[in-house]
């Protein structure tokens, strides 16, 4: 770390921030059987220097940690300080009863959030069965049924139902339309004209 | 010889590695965003840790309770929002998905002490917790330590004194500490050095 360019006090700064590091990484050595991913970067030479002077490092006090904090240059002052606060901030924990139930609210909010169904597959599924040969007919009459699917795909009934609905009406207006005579002259000479013609075309030439 | 097309899917797959290395949380936030119910492991990672900067930062358990509630339900909503953005200068070990969780307790904790309008000037209960039940002289000396340690930091600046607990009660670097209060690193270490030069004057130090 170069410190050019930098005043006195961002140098205090980086020492205090140093120093600051290697507790932390003293802590983890401490309190963990194996060493911290941290640890390895930064405890170094204040975590050694600590062992080596005998000082426990997860119990080291205000006064060892001082003592350790000349190896990075930086004020016994501030050093006392960060001991102090290292030992008297304890870390506190929320009641089980809290923690149970939040876990729960979370639980909830979690199982909301999972992605909705599609549109239209709002309801239950209903399976389709096809028509009027189910998984349930009657085996005798399925006898009289040529083999294969009757209905490899799901049948839309109501589609189904209107489309044909349409189909025969259609068919009713245009037999209906033909036998009526025609509402006005114009109409009456048209239709007389088409059947004069069909009457006379031959018959191959006649698509009917 | 290899083509540049494998060398080119080979530089995605390291620097995959890299950062799933680097990222302490992946795996776990991977799985809490294609099955939010796996938030769960987050929320028992980071529970007690949000809940000491709440009650570092709002003195009381009440209102603690309220602001990590807070905290990890906007997380919760916003996780299929949150980026990773691990790099090599958070160091090993790190966790955006911490300081990005952070950040969200840091912004609910404002926004309930702007509410409260009040600071947490009152001791902490947490000293007696640690403290020997059966060791009264020496829990009383303690306690009496602690407070005291208390006291100085809550007479900090509202960012020096979150810099402290984020540091001194949440264990967390320079770069963490820089990603929640959303500084600079060299601004976070100017912090802390000034933070733990007053705390050394208040608490007295070179003697005690």
């Amino acid at each position: 770390m170069s410190f050019a360019g930098r005043d006195a006090s961002e140098i205090e700064a980086l020492h205090t921030d140093r120093y600051l590091e290697a507790l932390l990484a003293q802590r983890d050595l401490g309190s963990s059987p194996g060493p911290h991913p941290r640890s390895a970067a930064v405890a170094g030479p204040i975590a050694a220097a600590s062992t080596a002077a005998g000082s426990a490092p997860a119990d080291s006090g205000p006064d060892e940690t001082a003592a350790v904090a000349n190896e990075g240059h930086v004020d016994p002052a501030i050093a006392f300080a960060a001991a102090r606060l290292g030992r008297d901030l304890v870390r506190v924990h929320p009641s089980f009863r809290f923690e149970e139930r939040l876990a729960r609210r979370l639980a909830d909010i979690a199982a909301a959030m999972r992605l909705p169904a599609a549109a239209g597959a709002e309801g239950s599924a209903v399976p389709v069965i096809p028509f009027p040969f189910g998984a349930e007919s009657d085996p005798a009459a399925d006898a009289f049924v040529a083999p294969g699917p009757a209905f490899p795909r799901p049948v839309l009934i109501g589609g189904a139902v209107a489309s044909a609905a349409i189909s025969l009406a259609g068919a009713a207006l245009v037999a209906w339309r033909l036998g009526r005579p025609g509402a006005d002259p114009m109409t009456r000479a048209i239709r007389a004209a088409h059947q004069l013609r069909d009457a006379t075309l031959p018959a191959r030439t006649r698509l009917d | 010889m290899a083509r540049p097309v494998f060398r080119r899917v080979d530089g995605a797959e390291e620097a995959l590695r890299r950062v799933a290395h680097l990222d302490a949380d992946r795996a776990l936030v991977v799985a809490a965003r294609r099955d939010p119910s796996r938030f769960d492991a987050l929320y028992r990672k980071y529970l007690a840790q949000v809940y000491n900067l709440a009650y570092y930062e709002l003195g009381n358990h009440h209102d603690a309770e309220d602001a990590t509630e807070r905290t990890f339900v906007a997380a919760l909503a916003a996780l299929p929002r949150f980026e990773e953005r691990a790099r090599p200068a958070a160091g090993e070990g790190a966790s955006t998905f911490r300081v990005w969780l952070f950040r969200i307790a840091r912004n609910v904790v404002a926004n309930r002490r702007r509410e409260l309008r009040r600071h947490p000037e009152a001791p902490l209960d947490a000293a007696a917790a640690i403290a020997d039940p059966l060791d009264i002289e020496g829990g009383l000396d303690r306690r009496s330590d602690a407070d005291a340690a208390w006291a100085a930091v809550a007479r900090l600046p509202a960012d020096r004194r979150r810099a402290i607990v984020l540091r001194f009660v949440d264990e967390m670097t320079t770069a963490e500490i820089a990603g929640v209060l959303g500084r600079s690193e060299g601004a976070v270490r100017v912090l802390l050095h000034r933070a733990l030069r007053t705390v050394a004057r208040e608490l007295g130090a070179g003697g005690r």
